[in-house]
């Protein structure tokens, strides 16, 4: 596919998603019209934004149409789309270690988290393990190996955010406390 | 109270402000030792490439409000910090093109082309003196012409501009941002168009809010700081780090250890100064523009510096290692910097990433909306938005003032951050960024919406879509909307509102004939 194809595709992407939003998403998910008659007086409804929004995205699209000969779109290799899952996997597994962690910890040694998660060491077991994770994992997708210096990297970034954002601030909560 | 009186209060705002401690019984005021730092901070990250001066705003902007709260006296150390980031950056950009051909920032690029010669004829200590004085020169001139408009052009807006002119204005600048940022005009209205959309979403009058598919976690709609950090910061690292797997370097560096004199002479002052001049006023025209980033100024500061050294027989030729073209791209990226708050303080209209750090940081604290309303002279008492915007324009000077005294020593010592691995680097980042932003809301959903909006600033930046569209079309799409009810509900519900008068009818022409021109510039011969 050449980069004409693939801007020709974007294009026919954005009006199809265009039009959709016009034709289906704002008639079934807004409550006013465009103009609408508020005690027999003309006012601006809550469906203009998001109209004049998907115009200027049809109009892109339309533009873009004309555009495709000179401007060609990068591809979306297979290696872009694996990487990108992989990053996004390893960020989701993180969080997951994040909002769990102190919690099932708590669990297994008859605790409630809610009332700890003030206190040392519980309040850091989610943010240590999941950001340990996030950064060592990171590293080892952009190396292609696991490393002991990505790992050290890792532990000294998540050592440094705490003493940057809990030891000083008493109010400010690591993630997962706010969520508790 | 009249403008100097603003002016006034401004400074003292700043070196009378709360003090932070005392040096030999002098109280050393807050705000100034916030512009040291983010001055510091901002050459260090512009020294680092893969960091740059928006993503160091990003990450800091959540521990400065921590430290100083949302209070109205925390806004001038924070801005103090921001801006000294903004300036500090822009000078440690060249650091990394000087001495390692690698760029710190995109607008450092055409640094490399002379930069790299002089490093590898063991010039790079004069090198990087000709980037810091003209650089400084640059960012001190566009400072002043950025003080001398902003009030100016205010004043014009609130008093010659009524409601309907308004929103044409917006939706003109919009017109222009979508046409200049990236390679196409099509692409640049579709990135508006998502922004737009995507601001509408959860907000609005209606009872029902709009546009959340029946999602309660969408009734509230997206903070800003939300969607900037996920498509500005984390989108870009996502992107870096890929890119950072495809750069498979390998073989050995030539020696660039000193050879000859580094000092920067006053004939070799001499020889510079015609070209930072020039560049200096291109640099200033080109950021005092909305949407117009310090790479185009540096590209058209160093090609018509090539014209001007090419005429005049100059030796060695641009490319080559001449001081001239480091000097003319230096002040042409760094006179951006401060011309790009004109469009900010006189319209409230964001023009570069820059600016729309210090926007959401105004937004974050409160007591500052920049607009043309700052300038608003008020009939008795002070306007305290006026004092702020002096407080800033004096930090900015103050920045400067930094950069030209401490600047140089820092920016040759910051050389260093350069041989951090991206690899180690940007998932730190990530970390820090995704962190900072949950100080801030305290919801792990906050993150995933962030991830979410970083993958969806990956797409756009790997299909050649610019973000800042987007993020600019977001932020001020509450500001469009509320302009358009407005001047519709004061012109008595009339349709035509926008083209009834001559001034909207003008911005309105403008915005079509800025998408007509585009699409005919870029069209082959």
């Amino acid at each position: 596919m050449t980069g004409s194809h693939r801007t020709l595709l974007l294009a026919a992407a954005c009006a199809a998603f265009a039009l959709a939003t016009l034709l289906i998403w704002i008639p079934a998910d807004v409550d006013s019209s465009v103009i609408q008659l508020v005690r027999r007086r003309a006012s601006i409804g809550d469906a203009m934004a998001p109209a004049v929004a998907a115009v200027i995205l049809l109009l892109g699209a339309v533009v873009l149409v004309f555009e495709r000969q000179r401007e060609a779109t990068p591809g979306l290799p297979r290696e872009s789309l694996v990487f990108l899952g992989l990053t996004v996997l390893i960020i989701a597994l993180s969080f997951v270690l994040m909002r769990w962690t102190g919690p099932m910890l708590t669990v297994l040694a008859g605790l409630d988290y809610r009332p700890l998660r003030a206190s040392a060491p519980w309040k850091y077991l989610g943010f240590g393990l999941g950001g340990f994770v996030l950064v060592a994992g990171l590293v080892a997708l952009a190396e292609r190996r696991f490393s002991w210096r990505g790992t050290l990297v890792a532990a000294l970034v998540v050592l440094g955010l705490i003493a940057i954002y809990d030891l000083p601030f008493d109010d400010l909560l690591l993630p997962p406390n706010g969520d508790f | 109270m009249s403008i100097l009186d603003h002016v006034w209060l401004g400074v003292l705002a700043v070196f009378h402000g709360p003090a932070l401690f005392s040096l030999f019984g002098l109280p050393i005021p807050v705000a100034l030792v916030m512009v040291l730092l983010g001055v510091v901070a901002g050459i260090i990250v512009g020294a680092t490439p893969g960091l740059g001066g928006p993503m160091a705003m990003a990450i800091s902007l959540p521990i400065l409000i921590s430290i100083f709260g949302f209070r109205p006296e925390a806004l001038l150390p924070v801005m103090g910090f921001l801006v000294g980031v903004m300036k500090g950056a822009t000078l440690g950009g060249a650091v990394p093109a000087i001495l390692f051909n690698t760029p710190g920032t995109p607008d450092a690029y055409m640094t490399t082309l002379d930069g790299w010669p002089l490093a590898r004829n063991g010039q790079a200590g004069k090198a990087l003196r000709v980037a810091h004085a003209s650089s400084v020169m640059g960012d001190s001139f566009s400072d002043l012409v950025l003080i001398l408009c902003a009030p100016f052009l205010a004043v014009m807006v609130e008093r010659f501009l009524d409601l309907p002119e308004k929103a044409a204005l917006l939706i003109l600048s919009l017109t222009f941002i979508a046409a200049v940022m990236g390679g196409s005009i099509g692409k640049g209205l579709i990135s508006m168009g998502l922004g737009l959309l995507i601001a509408a979403i959860g907000t609005g009058q209606d009872f029902y809010p709009r546009l959340t598919l029946g999602m309660p976690s969408l009734a509230e709609g997206f903070s800003v700081v939300t969607v900037v950090l996920g498509v500005l910061v984390l989108g870009e690292v996502f992107k870096s780090l890929e890119d950072g797997l495809r750069d498979a370097r390998s073989g050995s560096r030539p020696d660039t250890r000193p050879r000859g004199p580094q000092a920067l002479t006053r004939a070799d002052f001499g020889r510079i100064l015609p070209y930072v001049c020039r560049s200096a006023v291109i640099g200033t025209v080109i950021g005092a523009l909305p949407g117009i980033g310090s790479t185009l100024a540096a590209t058209l500061g160093y090609t018509l510096g090539r014209a001007r050294h090419a005429r005049r027989g100059g030796s060695p030729a641009f490319g080559e290692g001449a001081i001239e073209g480091v000097a003319a791209t230096e002040a042409a990226n760094s006179a951006v910097s401060g011309a790009n708050l004109i469009p900010v303080l006189s319209l409230g209209i964001p023009g570069n990433a820059a600016a729309v750090f210090l926007i959401l940081a105004a937004d974050s604290i409160g007591g500052f909306n920049p607009g043309p309303w700052v300038f608003r002279v008020p009939t008795t008492g002070s306007n305290p938005e006026m004092v702020v915007a002096f407080g800033l324009f004096t930090m900015m000077l103050v920045a400067n003032l930094l950069n030209w005294t401490l600047g140089g020593a820092v920016m040759r010592a910051s050389g260093i951050m350069a041989r951090i691995p991206r690899s180690l680097l940007l998932p730190s980042v990530v970390l820090v960024t995704l962190t900072s932003l949950y100080v801030q809301a305290p919801e792990m959903m906050t993150l995933v919406v962030t991830l979410i909006f970083g993958v969806l600033g990956y797409l756009m930046r790997r299909l050649g879509i610019s973000p800042l569209p987007f993020i600019i079309a977001f932020i001020l799409a509450s500001p469009l909307e509320r302009a358009i009810r407005q001047a519709f509900a004061a012109t008595g519900g009339d349709v035509w509102f926008l083209v009834n008068r001559p001034v909207s009818a003008m911005f309105l022409l403008l915005g079509v004939w800025v998408i007509v021109a585009s699409l005919r510039r870029k069209s082959p011969r």
